[in-house]
C-alpha cells in the first residue's frame, strides 16, 4: 500500500468538521437568496442588462421565484439519449491512436417494447485524425471531438424516428466548452458544427435538453445577489459576494417532487466562440427540477434547453415531463442516460483488450510494436497481484 | 464439430478440475443443471467434457438500484425487456470436467490441460451425450468431486443421458445405471438409495 491512510486522517477529520460548518452557513445563506429572489420576483427585465454584463443567470419572463408543477406527459413518447468515452492518446502506448465510443439508448414510454441500444466505437489513428493544428488531439480537443461525436449520434437517431413527441438528452451542458484553439477561428467552427447537430434535431422536430447531476454553477445566487444590491452591476462586480460559493442547487431544494424553477438564460461563454451566424434561438436557457418522487429527499438537476424549446409551452413541458419520468425509473438520474453512460464506458479490461487487439494487428503488418519503458513498468509495478480461483 | 452445437458461454477461467462460463443471458434451452458440455481442447480435434453444476446470476448493482427504487407499473415492461435482450446481463455457468476425447476415443478421466480463456463451451448434442455415456466411469468422478452438489449433479446427469436416447432404451439404460452405482456405493447403502430416489424421480 502506497497511500499511507494513517498520514491522511487527520486531514480527513479536519475536512468533515469543515464541510459540516460549512453546511451550517449555507443554510442561512440559502434563506438570504430565496428573500432577495423572492423580493425581486417580478424585477426581471429590469435585472437583465446588469445580469449579462455580471455573468448572472439572466432573467426570462418568469417571476424569479417562481415554482412548475410536473406537467403532465403524453401516453406515448420517446427519449433518445447518447453519451460518450474516450480514449486518449498516449505516446507511451504500442501505437498513437484515440478512440471515442459513443452508446444511446432510445426508449419509447408506454409501448412495451425494449429500447433500442447502440454503441458505436471509432478510432482515430490517421495523422489526420490524431494531430489538429499541428497539436495532439487530446484532452479539451478530444473533449470536443467526443462531444460532436455524441450530438450527431442524436441527430441522427431524432431523424430516424417517426413522427411524434421526442426528447433527444445529453449528459452535462448544452454549451460546447472550447477552451483550446490555434486561432479564433477554430472555436467558432466547433460550435458552428455542434450546432448544426442541433438545428438537424431541431429539423427533426425533437426537443433537446442538456441534464446535470448535482449541479455546482452558481448563476441564479449571482443574480440573487444582483438583486440583493437593487440591479447595481458595478456594486456587485466591487463588493465580496456572501453567496459567491452557493450552488443555486441549495436555493432551489424547495421545489416540490416534479416542480421546476423559473427559467433563466444562461450566461454567453467568455471565449468569444459564439458563431455570428448563432442566433437568439440558439441561446441557452435553463432551470431546476426536483426529480425525486415525493416522500423522497429532493434531487436538484439543472436542465438547459435551446430558446427554441423554451418558446414551445408544449416542448418545454415535454422536456420537464420526459426528464421527470426517466429519474423515477431509476429514482434520482434519467435511465436512458445511465444505460447510454453503461454502453459507452470503455473499462479497463476492454481497454487491455483493445491495445492486445492493436498490437496484434500491428505484428500482422509487419510493424514491431512496444510499450515505452516508462509504460512497460507501469504494467509491472501497477499490476499487483493475480488471483487463481476455480 | 462444433458446427450446429449450442454455444453456452466461453471460458473465464479454468482448471483441469473444472471452468467457468460467462454468458451474456439465460436461455430457455442452455444452461441447464446437469446439462453435458463440451469445450475444444488444446490440441487439434481433442475435446474436454463436463457437467454444468451450477448456474449462478452475478450481482449487478444496476438492477439492485432499480430494484430499490422500485419500478413503476407503466416502465416495468420496457425496463424489464431492455434488462432482458439489450443488457450483458452476467449469468456464470461452472463446470466440473468429467472426460476427454482426442476425436477417435472418450476418456473418463480429468483432461491433461483446461481450456483457456475466451474458448467457446457447447451444449452437448443427444449423439454426444450417448457417445460419452456408453460407459459410465464418470460416475465415480463426480461422486468424488468436492464442493459440487454431487449427488444431485450425478442423477441429473444421467437423466439428461437416459433423455438423449431413444424411448425405449431409457429404462434399461437407467436400470444399468442404477446397479453400476450400487457397486460403486455398496458400502454407503444410504448414499446408494438416496441417489436411486432421485434417479427415480
Amino acid at each position: 500500500m502506497t497511500l499511507e491512510l494513517s498520514r491522511v486522517a487527520a486531514q480527513v477529520r479536519a475536512m468533515g468538521e469543515e464541510l459540516a460548518s460549512r453546511e451550517q452557513k449555507y443554510a442561512d445563506l440559502v434563506e438570504l437568496a430565496r428573500r432577495w429572489l423572492a423580493e425581486y420576483a417580478d424585477q426581471g427585465e429590469r435585472l437583465r442588462h446588469p445580469a449579462r454584463a455580471l455573468r448572472a443567470a439572466i432573467p426570462t419572463g418568469e417571476p424569479l421565484d417562481a415554482v412548475y408543477p410536473l406537467p403532465d406527459v403524453p401516453a406515448r413518447f420517446t427519449v433518445v439519449a447518447a453519451d460518450g468515452s474516450q480514449v486518449q492518446p498516449d505516446r507511451h502506448g504500442a501505437a498513437l491512436y484515440y478512440l471515442i465510443n459513443v452508446g444511446s439508448l432510445v426508449y419509447r414510454h408506454g409501448s412495451g417494447e425494449a429500447p433500442a441500444a447502440h454503441s458505436e466505437p471509432a478510432l482515430g489513428y490517421a495523422e489526420a485524425d490524431v494531430y489538429e493544428g499541428g497539436r495532439l488531439v487530446a484532452g479539451n480537443l478530444l473533449d470536443v471531438r467526443r462531444d460532436l461525436a455524441e450530438i450527431t449520434r442524436l441527430a441522427d437517431l431524432c431523424a430516424a424516428e417517426p413522427p411524434g413527441p421526442t426528447v433527444a438528452l445529453v449528459d452535462g451542458t448544452l454549451i460546447l466548452w472550447v477552451l483550446e484553439g490555434h486561432d479564433q477561428e477554430w472555436p467558432r467552427a466547433k460550435v458552428t458544427a455542434h450546432l448544426e447537430q442541433v438545428h438537424r434535431i431541431r429539423q427533426a422536430g425533437a426537443a433537446v435538453a442538456a441534464f446535470t447531476s448535482r449541479p455546482r454553477r452558481t448563476e441564479v445566487t449571482r443574480l440573487a445577489y444582483l438583486a440583493g444590491l437593487d440591479g447595481d452591476a458595478n456594486r456587485a462586480s466591487r463588493e465580496p459576494n456572501p453567496l459567491e460559493h452557493l450552488p443555486d442547487r441549495a436555493v432551489f431544494e424547495m421545489l416540490p417532487p416534479g416542480a421546476r424553477s423559473a427559467l433563466f438564460v444562461s450566461p454567453p461563454p467568455m471565449d468569444h466562440s459564439t458563431p455570428p451566424q448563432a442566433d437568439d434561438m440558439d441561446r441557452v436557457y435553463f432551470c431546476y427540477l426536483n426529480v425525486a418522487a415525493g416522500g423522497h429527499d429532493p434531487v436538484i438537476a439543472r436542465i438547459e434547453f435551446p430558446a427554441w424549446v423554451a418558446a414551445s409551452p408544449d416542448m418545454s413541458a415535454l422536456v420537464h415531463g420526459a426528464i421527470v419520468a426517466q429519474a423515477r425509473i431509476t429514482g434520482d438520474y434519467p435511465y436512458a442516460l445511465a444505460r447510454a453512460d453503461e454502453l459507452a464506458y470503455i473499462s479497463a479490461q476492454e481497454r487491455e483488450a483493445f491495445e492486445a487487439m492493436i498490437t496484434t494487428a500491428l505484428l500482422r503488418a509487419g510493424l514491431r510494436s512496444a510499450l515505452s519503458p516508462k509504460a512497460y513498468y507501469k504494467t509491472l509495478t501497477r499490476q499487483g497481484r493475480r488471483k487463481h480461483r476455480v | 464439430m462444433s458446427n450446429g452445437n449450442l454455444r453456452v458461454g466461453r471460458v473465464l477461467r479454468a482448471s483441469t478440475r473444472g471452468f467457468a462460463i460467462g454468458c451474456a443471458v439465460m436461455q430457455p434451452d442452455i444452461p441447464a443443471f446437469g446439462s453435458f458440455v463440451r469445450a475444444e481442447g488444446q490440441r487439434p480435434g481433442s475435446a474436454i467434457y463436463g457437467l454444468i453444476y451450477d448456474v449462478s446470476v452475478e450481482d449487478d448493482p444496476f438492477v439492485r438500484q432499480l430494484i430499490s427504487a422500485e419500478l413503476r407499473e407503466e416502465d416495468q415492461e420496457v425496463v424489464v425487456r431492455d434488462h432482458r435482450q439489450n443488457r450483458q446481463v452476467p449469468v456464470e455457468v461452472s463446470v466440473l470436467a468429467v472426460g476427454c476425447g482426442d476425436g477417435t476415443a472418450i476418456r473418463h478421466c480429468l483432461p491433461a490441460q483446461p481450456p483457456i480463456t475466451l474458448d467457446w463451451l457447447y451444449q452437448c448434442t443427444p449423439e454426444e451425450v450417448r457417445a460419452f455415456t456408453t460407459r459410465l466411469d464418470y460416475v465415480r468422478l463426480v461422486l468424488e468431486a468436492r464442493e459440487v452438489p454431487a449427488d444431485e449433479l450425478l442423477a441429473a446427469s444421467l437423466r439428461a443421458a437416459a433423455a438423449a436416447r431413444p424411448e425405449a432404451e431409457r429404462e434399461t439404460f437407467l436400470v444399468e445405471a442404477g446397479r453400476e452405482l450400487a457397486r460403486m456405493l455398496a458400502g454407503d447403502p444410504v448414499r446408494l438409495e438416496g441417489l436411486l430416489r432421485r434417479l427415480c424421480s
